[in-house]
């Protein structure tokens, strides 16, 4: 749906399939994992067993003895990778400082030593043969508990919150207030009001008052984590291939880290295989470091149940949640307590679950608390969106109730009261320009949601079906960028870029100078460039890669045009007003002899004695203003009474993409993050035995959707244009993840008229909610 | 424990190999042969990024002991198109928009060609069944499903 009319377009805005896609479709293309260097050494890791215990000593002298074992590297050893001597790993209070825990473990399955051997198999072994002693401290794993005064202390005290991942996604105009005083598990705190809530509910002809749950999931990505480093003793010169969203952010934490000057640092970001948040930095410090120790290449690979257990995983929530609505439907109050538990390191999304969670709708009166706890698990990091999914399957499950209670129409009372242009976010901030409103409306216009009635009368007695709804959205990153394009000899261009194709955004790019310089696709190369050769570029995170690389490519390709004009001014003498670019030419407009080809152009700056200056557009922006992107999801389900059981049966996707430059790209980020989101309602969920030992370490028992789970997708874009991205273009990646849980709880209300107070909505939870096992005490409305 | 030698049909040609017999088929596709299209995605025969096919079928690589293939005939994703021109599937994966990160295509373009060796007209419902062996998180499925309906219906 075009709901603005906007320019004709030649390139951007047209279903382009991938300019590259034949190497991922050959086995060519080269993950970090696929990497060889010769002499390289193969790192393993020994693991803490326990949820929290003292280290008492690591002997490593069996492990030695093995064939093949190089060394055996513990967390005091890092002194000698960092050039000034300090050690990070040294009471590390962040994540990424910690390469190895030091003194103790906080969680099972943190790395306390890192074997490194001639292969694999040997260094396996080496792992067996390490001798840990540990003297078991108390754990804490319970969320409430941890809160509680008197609470075991996840860890000691935390002196450097670490939330450049959480930043990496969005940014966020808010302070956090960090635990001072006495120690708690609490890390951090952040709060925001408005108005009178206690007058908002006052007036309120209903108020549902509910704590919901979420659980901690994997990103889910197919690539475990994987890095190479490569240390050169002679020349004193670092390269590191790493499974990356940002290269630039493993360049400058390596930097931070050990102190490494970027001059003989090489971050080269491979082919990535899959991200969605929880691949940023997290062993490359590691690698490089014991890189540097060992004087040789080292690799190291993580294993599935390494990766689900000690990556980086998707925090849980618990958030407390009332809200009031009057019986026209209008919204009066929300007050929200919102939990993240941040595992053992601090890095939640605590900000951002309170913030987007109260915001979405116009609350006249509102109070909402975000916190940070730390427990015994592998700490946290960021997934699609991070934390949103966890606040909309509160918030709208609540507005969902509320409008059932008042016997409304759910659908209306969202579009009635959803944010607009210029509304305040809780914060205070403004909404810039936003197509909130166009989306709910789109998807309330949807058959899925008009013929509800019709759908749940298809329901049995066993087999209740039910139709749902739920909206959500992400603010959007911001990150400068920096791009360049050049002519060649033959009049094709070359442009360079330091940000990683996963989802095809170097497609996306070659049509924007496709579209700037008027020429056609396959004239075009884009090559992603590493952290020596690239211009900076941010993340492949936060929806923003198009947003912020893209504007610079256009501005570098614009460039381009003005200096190729500039030549051919000189030329033809011609003004540069009266000239065009077209058919690789540049021409003056209504006299297409005068002309001069792009090869010719390029020939005439590059050749011996050649008069004019190569011709190099590069483009740099800043991006200040936010596109926010918004969804909203609807999701037919079935529910099985006698099993619990849900199978979706259709589901439908709107979203706002402010324009889609490639619609068939978008349809395919909207598609993945849609079934994730599925994942979220129904399946996926780490689950921890009473020690803090996770039991469904692996992909059979962590369960994240096949194709025979989900159903066909309907994909419905909606274009509102964003004030500041390219052609109005907004982040695509993160919103399609926000909504399906929440409207996968909805459907299920609608389905059986009990609610699942906690999602996945697992046969288990289904039938507690039906009151057929349990207690019943979550039945609809209490 | 002591290396072995024994040889390996990969993509219609023999290759010696000398490595431990306990190496899977997907560890000395990769780290031997250097065929790294087939991916490690979890090692333990639940994702389905090793799928090759032996002798047509397919497998996960991962859990086959190298040796035990030795006298079949192997195929990887990168012993399937003919030279410069890839297999249907293949370029029906890029038609449909049904590659992201890719991590997932080799297994999932070679399950899709033995599917559709095995059924040459399947139903969506089929086609979905067929490649639930194979994880995707990037795209949503409904990409590749189309990508392989295209290749039957053609
Ligand atoms: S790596 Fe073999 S099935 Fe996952
Ligand atoms: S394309 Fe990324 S896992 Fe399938």
């Amino acid at each position: 749906m075009t709901t603005e009319t906007r320019p004709e377009y030649s390139s951007v805005g047209k279903r382009e399939t991938r300019i590259e896609g034949a190497g991922k479709v050959t086995g060519g293309a080269i993950y970090a994992a696929d990497v060889q260097v010769p002499d390289m050494l193969h790192c393993k890791l020994v693991h803490s067993p326990h949820a929290h215990a003292r280290i008492v000593s690591i002997d490593a002298t069996k492990a030695l003895a093995i064939d093949g074992v190089e060394r055996v590297i513990v967390a005091e050893d890092f002194g000698q990778a960092v050039k000034d001597g300090s050690n990070p790993a040294i009471d590390a209070s962040n994540r990424g400082a910690a390469l190895l825990a030091h003194k103790q473990a906080v969680f099972t399955g943190e790395p306390v030593a890192a074997v490194l051997a001639e292969t694999p198999s040997a260094a396996e072994e080496g792992v067996e043969a390490v001798e840990v002693t540990y003297e078991v401290l108390p754990h804490v794993l319970d969320l409430e508990a941890a809160m509680e005064d008197g609470s075991p202390l996840a860890r000691p005290p935390v002196s450097d919150i670490d939330h450049s991942e959480e930043e990496a996604h969005v940014t966020l105009d808010v302070d956090t207030e960090e635990a001072e005083g006495k120690p708690t598990n609490v890390a951090s705190h952040v709060s925001f009001t408005r108005g009178d809530i206690e007058a908002g509910f006052a007036e309120s002809d209903v108020i549902v008052e509910r704590t919901w749950r979420s659980a901690s999931m994997h990103q889910g990505y197919i690539e475990p984590h994987a890095t190479v480093a490569d240390f050169k003793p002679a020349t004193g010169e670092l390269t590191v291939w790493a499974a990356t969203q940002g290269q630039f952010m493993v360049r400058d934490t390596i930097m931070r880290t050990l102190k490494w000057p970027e001059t003989k640092l090489r971050v080269i970001g491979c082919e990535l295989g899959g991200g969605f948040g929880g691949k940023m930095t997290l062993n490359s410090p590691l690698v490089a470091a014991l890189s540097v120790i060992a004087g040789r290449p080292v690799k190291l690979v993580l294993t599935r149940a390494e990766d689900i257990t000690a990556a980086a995983p998707a925090p849980r929530a618990m958030i407390n949640l009332k809200t009031g609505m009057k019986k026209d439907g209008s919204l009066t109050a929300i007050e929200a307590s919102v939990v993240y538990g941040a595992g053992a390191y601090p890095g939640a999304p605590a900000a951002v679950g309170a913030l987007l969670g109260t915001s979405f709708y116009k609350w006249p009166n509102l109070k909402a608390d975000g916190y940070e706890v730390l427990t015994n698990h592998v700490s946290v990091g960021a997934i699609r969106a991070p934390g949103t999914h966890n606040a909309m399957h509160a918030v709208e499950q609540n507005i969902d109730e509320m409008a059932r209670q008042l016997d409304l129409d759910a659908g209306a009372v969202r579009l009635q009261n959803v944010s607009q242009t210029g509304d305040p976010m809780a914060s205070g901030q403004e909404f810039t320009k936003i197509g909130l409103d166009e989306t709910v409306t789109q998807a309330i216009e949807h058959p899925l949601w008009k013929n509800r009635e019709a759908a749940k009368a298809e329901s049995t007695d066993t087999k209740m079906v039910g139709v749902g709804l739920a909206i959500g959205g992400w603010l959007g990153g911001l990150q400068p960028a920096a791009a360049e394009v050049m002519l060649n000899n033959d009049g094709t261009v070359n442009a360079v870029t330091g940000v990683n194709d996963i989802t095809g955004t170097n497609t996306s790019f070659a049509q924007i100078l496709a579209e700037e310089l008027n020429i056609s696709l396959d004239q075009i190369n884009i090559t992603t460039g590493d952290t020596k050769t690239a211009p900076f570029a941010g993340m492949s995170a936060g929806s923003k890669t198009l947003f912020t690389v893209g504007r610079a490519l256009r501005e570098a390709a614009i460039d381009l045009r003005e200096q190729m004009f500039e030549v051919a001014a000189d030329r033809l003498e011609a003004n540069e007003n009266d000239l065009e670019l077209k058919d690789n030419a540049v021409s003056v407009k209504g006299s297409p002899d005068q002309s001069l080809g792009m090869d010719r152009l390029a020939s005439m700056t590059t050749g011996f004695g050649a008069l004019y200056k190569p011709l190099v557009g590069s483009g740099s922006i800043a991006a200040r203003i936010q596109a926010p992107g918004f969804t909203a999801q609807l999701v037919k389900v079935e529910v099985d009474t006698d099993t619990g059981n849900v199978e979706l049966k259709d589901f439908a996707i709107v979203q706002d993409v402010g324009f889609a430059i490639n619609p068939l790209s978008v349809e395919g980020q909207m598609e993945g993050g849609a079934v994730q989101g599925m994942g979220i309602g129904l399946w996926e969920e780490y689950i921890y035995d009473d020690d803090g030992k996770l039991r469904n370490a692996g992909l059979l028992d962590y369960r994240m959707p096949t194709a025979a789970d989900v159903p066909d997708i309907e994909s419905l874009i909606v274009e509102v244009p964003s004030e500041d991205g390219p052609y109005g273009a907004r982040g695509v990646g993160e919103p399609s993840i926000t909504a399906g849980g929440a409207a996968i709880a909805n459907a299920i209300a609608d389905a059986i008229g009990a609610r699942v107070s906690e999602i996945p909505a697992t046969p288990e939870r289904v039938l507690r909610a039906l009151g057929t096992v349990g207690d019943g005490a979550e039945a609809a409305g209490s | 424990m002591a290396k072995q030698i024994f040889t390996l049909n990969v993509n219609g040609r023999d290759h010696e190999v000398y490595t431990e017999p306990n190496q899977s088929l997907l560890e000395v596709v990769r780290d031997e042969l250097r065929l790294t299209g087939a991916k490690e995605g979890c090692g333990t025969g639940d994702c389905g990024a090793c799928t090759v096919l032996v002798d047509g079928r397919i497998v996960t690589s991962c859990l086959v002991l190298a040796p035990d293939a030795a006298g079949r005939e192997i195929t990887t994703i990168e012993g399937l198109a003919d030279g410069e021109k890839l297999h249907p599937m293949q370029q029906a994966f890029i038609d449909h928009g049904s590659v992201q990160c890719g991590f997932c295509i080799p297994g999932m373009i070679l399950s899709s060609v033995a599917l559709l060796e095995e059924n040459p007209a399947p139903t969506r419902d089929e086609i979905r069944r067929g490649i639930a062996g194979n994880l995707c998180r990037c795209t949503g499925y409904r990409k590749i499903v189309e990508a392989i309906e295209s290749v039957a219906g053609s």
